[in-house]
């Protein structure tokens, strides 16, 4: 079958309490389980059992990627075809990584480590799985996240992982940034029907760039901003806005490690799979209105603080 | 072999004839009030897509003796699962229509179809062209286009409402034949399935394509169309009202059942449509778990907001 989800980030953290205030109080998590050095977290509409890990280390960062494959047989094919691209593949056994099965981490031509695993342990939605309440309780504290959406990654030349993610691992390319060349940029690729469950950007490989939290409305995008400005979240100059690519309501700031969190709302559709809908192409000169709409600029900051 | 999406990747048109010299007061609604955009048209039909779609068509429109819907489209990934899903569909007793390419509809390729318990027509196929996108590939505004501005202006086909006298029936072919996921069921208090929201696609507002009512076998309970958020809702209520187009008696709502932001109105048929944004979040993965509804909190499940019942509601459209 096929990979079915961007299921979560494990992103290194040099304090560990720290993430756990940012990461339940102000970005609205629930907080599964935690030890001294990892902490599991899971938004609000999802029933497996973690959508962010923060493990401890001196250094800021991602750790892996974690996408969740809907065949347990699809573990060692993916092994296999990884293997047979040259890429470094190791099996992560039970254990290893709480409330989730066995699986493979493959190191991808970006030198970011991605792990595939079938199962994941089921915590339900927070409103219950049963006659549940809809919408947010009115104890919730934090931002209104429904979900974790997507990742950006840094690296130097995306095209090897756009190809492999491609060809490999049945992705679709739904916009892309080139240079007047035709290099990539910036790619947007997806493994399911929305517009990117894993985007690839420019910097040091291996780098992070940011994971974007899922929200239902703008409404809810903006309360999230009023939350960090109260918390004094250290965020992009921008504060709200929208991103040209993908036409999205969006804010970007960052966890206490500076690893780059989004907040975003938006209903972009995809096809489903890869070559069937040609991609959106963002040239240079344009580059500005694609990354910030309104303002039309890209802030250096933007770039050049990747963890 | 290889990790691939298999079978069906997505929803792709709803097809209705109606009784409508020339089409004239559909293509009114659908295209000039509600805002669709027309692909393409001949003697026979006209066919129609939402403006963030590249796809030729979500609407097809066709004039017949009496209203009624004829089918429901979804795109497959290739002949390979075609031919499959063919083998399956037999293998479960269902006779299988073959169509060739450009029949009945333009711009698809080789299809079958057929129908599914529960009594409406289902058609599957691997290929259809593209209008592309209306605002273009080449770094794009992604901004509803200026001339649909003040109508609904859906940016997808979202899912398909039907009724059925055998829900757990037509259920069970979903799941089990086509390989659709149960996102949310309602049961009664003796155990037996009333209702359910079945999904293959994982997206932003998501959770269903298809949503199975209680009800007459063969009928079309309503059609969903994708809004970005409530806040476009509730304005584009405004406009449904000051254009005269019946609004449900729900008006805008949280719909619990599915978790989506909901409006519902008709079209000048009696067509049930609905704008809804949100939804639930969920993974094609045989582990996914449903949310289970009793019977007993029906009324909160289709509207979390209104304290008024509205029988109605359950009742097919079409």
């Amino acid at each position: 079958m096929a990979i079915s989800r961007f299921s979560y980030a494990n992103v290194r953290v040099m304090d560990l309490q720290k993430a756990i205030t940012h990461y339940t109080d102000t970005v609205g998590l629930r907080l599964v389980e935690s030890d001294d050095q990892r902490a599991y977290f899971q938004a609000d509409e999802c029933q497996d059992h973690h959508c962010v890990i923060t493990t401890l280390s001196d250094r800021a960062g991602i750790d892996h990627v974690g996408f969740k494959v809907n065949d347990p047989s699809d573990l060692v094919e993916a092994a296999e075809a990884a293997s047979a691209h040259g890429l470094a593949v190791r099996d992560v056994p039970l254990g290893e990584i709480a409330g989730q099965g066995p699986g493979v981490m493959i190191t991808l031509p970006s030198e970011h480590n991605m792990l595939l695993f079938y199962h994941a342990d089921k915590i339900g939605y927070a409103g219950g799985m049963h006659n549940p309440v809809p919408g947010v309780s009115k104890n919730k504290i934090g931002a209104k996240v429904s979900h974790l959406d997507h990742t950006l990654l840094s690296c130097e030349n995306a095209q090897p992982t756009v190809d492999f993610l491609t060809e490999v691992f049945d992705f679709s390319c739904t916009e892309k940034v080139v240079d007047p060349g035709g290099n990539i940029i910036a790619a947007f690729m997806s493994c399911t029907n929305t517009m990117h469950d894993l985007a690839l950007g420019p910097g040091p490989n291996g780098a992070f760039h940011h994971m974007a939290f899922g929200m239902h409305s703008r409404g809810e995008v903006l309360e999230g901003v009023d939350i960090l400005k109260e918390d004094e979240v250290p965020a992009l100059e921008y504060g709200v806005t929208r991103h040209g690519i993908a036409g999205v309501t969006t804010i970007y700031f960052h966890d206490p490690s500076g690893n780059r969190n989004e907040f975003y709302n938006g209903a972009y559709q995809s096809p489903g799979r890869p070559g069937l809908v040609p991609p959106i192409i963002w040239d240079v000169e344009n580059f500005s209105r694609g990354a910030f709409y309104y303002e039309n600029a890209v802030p250096p900051a933007f770039f050049d603080e990747v963890t | 072999m290889g990790l691939k999406h298999r079978g069906i990747l997505r929803i792709a048109y709803v097809r209705l004839g109606l009784n409508d010299n020339r089409l004239t007061q559909s293509l009114n609604f659908y295209r000039d009030r509600f805002g669709m955009l027309e692909s393409m048209r001949d003697s026979e039909r006209a066919y129609l897509r939402c403006w963030h779609e590249t796809f030729q068509y979500n609407l097809v429109l066709e004039q017949t003796a009496e209203n009624q819907l004829i089918e429901i489209g979804f795109h497959l990934r290739d002949e390979e699962d075609l031919d499959q899903l063919t083998d399956k569909i037999e293998a479960a007793g269902i006779e299988v229509e073959q169509s060739p390419a450009n029949e009945p509809l333009k711009g698809m390729g080789r299809s079958i179809a057929f129908t599914i318990p529960g009594g409406q027509r289902l058609r599957l196929f691997a290929d259809m062209a593209q209008s592309g996108y209306v605002t273009g590939f080449e770094s794009p505004d992604w901004v509803t286009p200026r001339e649909l501005r003040g109508t609904a202006a859906p940016m997808f086909l979202n899912h398909v409402g039907l009724t059925s006298a055998d829900p757990g029936a037509t259920i069970d072919f979903l799941a089990n034949v086509l390989g659709f996921g149960l996102s949310e069921k309602i049961v009664s208090e003796d155990g037996k399935t009333l209702s359910g929201l079945l999904f293959r696609m994982c997206r932003d507002v998501g959770g269903q394509e298809l949503a199975i009512f209680p009800g007459e076998d063969g009928h079309l309970h309503h059609i969903a169309f994708t809004k970005e958020d409530p806040n476009d809702i509730l304005i584009i209520g405004q406009y449904l009202r000051e254009d005269g187009i019946n609004i449900d008696a729900y008006g805008p709502t949280k719909q619990s059942y599915g978790n989506t932001f909901s409006l519902h109105f008709f079209d000048d048929f009696g067509i049930r449509l609905e704008l809804c944004c949100g939804g639930r979040n969920i993974d094609a993965h045989p582990e996914s778990e449903p949310i289970t509804w009793t019977e007993s909190d029906l009324a909160r499940a289709l509207s979390y907001y209104d304290s008024d019942v509205n029988p109605g509601f359950l009742d097919h459209s079409l």
